[in-house]
């Protein structure tokens, strides 16, 4: 139902440019949103703005007196630099998963196929691991040092292009089939890359055709089972900021760096003619079709767009811990982003995001903290924190029975999941396009009429009162309808 | 040549104890369309019962009366069995019935939420570490009574046969002979239909689940007596190859399931020998895409209903 749309709905062009141009304009408005926002709902941006402002100076007050705070006089521990830099990596795959599962529909098992992939792209990139060769370029380390040492700025991109390309490698043969089989296959793929991994540390093979003749002995290309290590750290070239382990709270920053550009993007996509098509689908496939979406392109770029992503949570992965093993990369970690995806609302970018962070902080802060509670008063009892799967596997089952669409949910997938039927998905999805354009006239009355809202699109936050109105895919729904 | 064979005959034991699983995959499978995850977890789970049962309830050791051993052994499949397949019919209750209306992907997911709870229930009660218990079994080659002796075969292999095949022969007799067995196949070809046609479609599920459980369960005993060892992480890795076999035969196909699980047997019996046990997952894996891809109704065929 979403592919009739009007051909002139981007305003910027196609392609980065555009989408650049499009950031720009929406940063360049973004003053007057802001108060717009502060005028229509003066108490939800009020609110908001303590709470961005709270999040992003969390790390330095974390330094400056909350740590000590929570030691001492607050129950709960409160999450360190390392936990928050892993809340935005995991940000930043949980949003990419949304668009593989959420928008798209396609469950996709094996996501941690693709972060594997980022973190070796940065090992491979950014360590002395080629030590036959030397190749030195803006990188925190000493000219003629063996092995290649590119700087993380340009391994990100790289890590999106191979991180992509292999997404749309599995996503090419596979995007056919239905979607439990999709999902076992994914899975097979996320099992298969590590493995590959962890297997060619020793290569021996001699290959001859013609004139070429390759012959190699005992090629290590992977580090095995040691994984490789040491990872050149982050760095901002031409100072001496280094993002690693020990350096306090930068690395924070730099994760919160790339999971805005991430959030910035993945808002884009929704609300782009791919997005729409990617919902189109993910209703109903067939309809999606016979409305003229090519169905296996579309669903191709949503594997390899969604695994771009974790390219980019795996090369700062790598790069911060300054190590990778193959053992990092586990099914339980697919299914650990899968959980942060469907508890905080499959398809709402600001729910993932919720799932993401509060995962994230108790896998790694609060089991363990509970974890040393018992362990003080009762050693032989088992380790909580060892058992975080137990609690994850209940989550699971109970969020598929009492909660499917998360605790944000993203209304149009939660009016899907609820209903039982066809007609009741209809009849539901037509409630909100109507309450919607109510809404939306009565906004449009309070509106600044210099503003154009459809080439604004709604400030950020606005999605997460889940009972508003122009949450964008409704606004593109009912103009299209 | 003789360790082609010697392989072979490996692969096939592997293979039997497949099928066991894999047949519960394929009636799950063909009868609700879900990929039962936890499905190689409650094998494990048998697995785990039954190393419990033998080395620490009954104390079972190589030096213990032939007799004896046989009726323990006897008594501990029973038991694991009923276990086990008491355990499925509560997680179909639990984790997937409520879901049967819902999107089909809801479900699988719920599948996988069980997968974990059971691995991590017996990692907190049995602990991380292999479990593992002496061979009960003389030693000798079999064969050796008709002067083979390039070739072995053992009790443990001939266990596994003596286990698995009447059970095999068992199931399809249920399925294609009796009135329940019919129940079963209306309510996969058309539960709406059947139910019209009297079938109790919520029974008949539910007896899916505990046949497939009941299976689940000897196959974790035959495990257990066949390898010696069992850990709280051996269902994912098994339960795939199951599932694996399940999709090469066919799924929703019986048959095709045994079929499966021996060429798959072999599969993993062979990479193991020839190319390199760390490789083997892979190949297995490799086996499954390519079978999903190139020929998602398997070697047989599979047997669903084509609900759109």
């Amino acid at each position: 139902m979403t592919t009739l749309v009007v051909k002139d709905q981007d305003p910027y062009g196609h392609g980065i440019g555009g989408w650049l141009s499009h950031v720009g304009a929406v940063i360049g408005a973004l003053p007057g949103t802001y108060r717009r926002e502060l005028t229509i709902h003066r108490r939800r941006t009020v609110l908001l703005t303590v709470l961005v402002i709270l999040l992003v100076t969390y790390p330095i007050l974390n330094k400056l007196f909350l740590a000590e705070f929570s030691r001492t006089t607050f129950p709960l521990p409160l999450p360190d630099d390392t936990v928050v830099t892993f809340m935005m990596i995991f940000g930043i795959m949980a949003i990419g998963l949304n668009i593989v599962a959420g928008f798209a529909g396609l469950l996709d098992l094996g996501y941690v196929a693709f972060y594997a992939l980022g973190a070796y792209t940065a090992a491979f990139l950014a360590s002395p691991h080629w030590d036959s060769v030397s190749i030195v370029f803006l990188a925190n380390v000493a000219p003629g040092f063996p092995g290649i040492h590119l700087p993380f700025w340009i391994i990100v991109p790289i890590a999106i292009l191979v991180a992509g390309t292999f997404g749309a490698l599995l996503g090419a043969p596979t995007l056919r089939l239905r979607g439990d089989y999709l999902a076992i296959v994914t899975l097979g793929f996320g099992e298969i890359v590590p493995v590959v991994f962890r297997n060619l540390a020793d290569v021996t093979f001699n290959f001859s055709l013609g004139p070429i003749s390759i012959n190699a002995q005992h090629l290590n290309l992977t580090g095995g089972s040691l994984g490789i290590n040491p990872i050149d750290a982050p760095y901002l070239p031409f100072t001496n900021l280094v993002f690693n382990a020990s350096s306090g709270y930068a690395p924070v920053y730099l994760g919160m760096f790339l999971l805005v550009i991430a959030i910035l993007f993945a808002r884009n996509l929704e609300r782009s003619r791919i997005g729409r098509a990617w919902m189109a689908i993910r209703e109903d496939e067939l309809a999606a079709e016979m409305m003229g979406v090519n169905t296996i392109r579309t669903k191709l770029l949503a594997f390899a767009l969604g695994a771009s992503f974790a390219g980019v949570a795996g090369s700062l992965q790598a790069s911060y811990l300054g190590a990778t093993t193959s053992d990092f990369f586990t099914f339980s970690t697919s299914i650990l982003v899968l959980i942060m995806v469907i508890l905080g609302g499959i398809g709402n970018i600001w729910g993932v995001l919720l799932g993401a962070i509060a995962l994230t902080y108790v896998d790694k802060t609060f089991l363990p903290y509970i974890g040393q509670q018992v362990q003080q008063i009762a050693p032989s009892f088992p380790n909580p924190a060892q058992f975080n799967f137990l609690l994850f596997g209940l989550i699971l089952v109970a969020m598929m029975r009492f909660r499917p669409e998360g605790f944000l949910p993203n209304r149009q997938r939660a009016a899907e999941l609820a209903a039982h039927t066809q007609a009741d998905v209809e009849a539901k999805v037509d409630e909100i396009v109507a309450v919607d354009a109510e809404a939306e006239v009565e906004a449009s009355i309070a509106e600044d009429p210099g503003i154009g809202l459809d080439n604004l699109g709604p400030p950020p936050g606005q999605a997460e009162a889940s009972g508003d109105a122009r949450a964008p895919e409704t606004t593109d729904e009912e103009r299209e309808l | 040549m003789d360790q082609v064979i010697q392989t072979f005959i490996i692969g096939l034991s592997n293979g039997l104890i497949f099928a066991l699983v894999a047949l519960g995959y394929t009636l799950v499978y063909g009868i609700i369309e879900l990929i039962n995850f936890a499905h190689g977890d409650l094998f494990m789970t048998g697995s785990m019962m039954a190393f419990f049962l033998i080395s620490v309830t009954f104390k079972l050791t190589p030096a213990t009366e032939p007799v004896t051993m046989i009726a323990v052994i006897l008594l501990v499949i029973a038991a694991v069995m009923v276990a086990t397949a008491a355990i499925n019919v509560a997680i179909e209750r639990v984790a997937y019935r409520p879901l049967r209306n819902a999107p089909k992907l809801a479900p699988l997911i719920s599948a996988i939420g069980m997968s974990f709870v059971l691995q991590n229930i017996a990692n907190l009660l049995a602990g991380p570490a292999n479990k593992s218990i002496d061979n009960l079994f003389p030693t000798t080659n079999l064969l050796s009574a008709f002067g083979i002796t390039a070739i072995a075969v053992n009790f443990q292999q001939a266990f596994v046969a003596v286990v698995t095949i009447p059970l095999l022969i068992a199931l399809t007799w249920f399925v294609d002979k009796t009135r329940q067995g019919r129940a079963m196949r209306a309510t996969a070809q058309d539960p709406d239909t059947a139910g019209l046609m009297g079938v109790d479609v919520n029974r008949t599920i539910a007896l899916t689940f505990l046949i497939g459980g009941a299976l689940a369960g000897a196959a974790g005993v035959v495990q257990i007596l066949y390898n010696n060892v069992t850990v709280y992480n051996l269902g994912f890795r098994f339960g795939l190859n199951a599932f694996t076999s399940a999709v090469l035969g066919g799924i929703g196909n019986l048959r095709g399931a045994v079929v499966g699980a021996l060429v798959l047997g072999q599969i993993n019996a062979f990479s193991d020998r020839y190319i390199s046990a760390n490789w083997t997952n892979a190949i297995v894996f490799a086996v499954l895409i390519g079978v999903l891809v190139f020929k998602p109704t398997g070697l047989l065929g599979q047997q669903l209903a084509d609900r759109a």
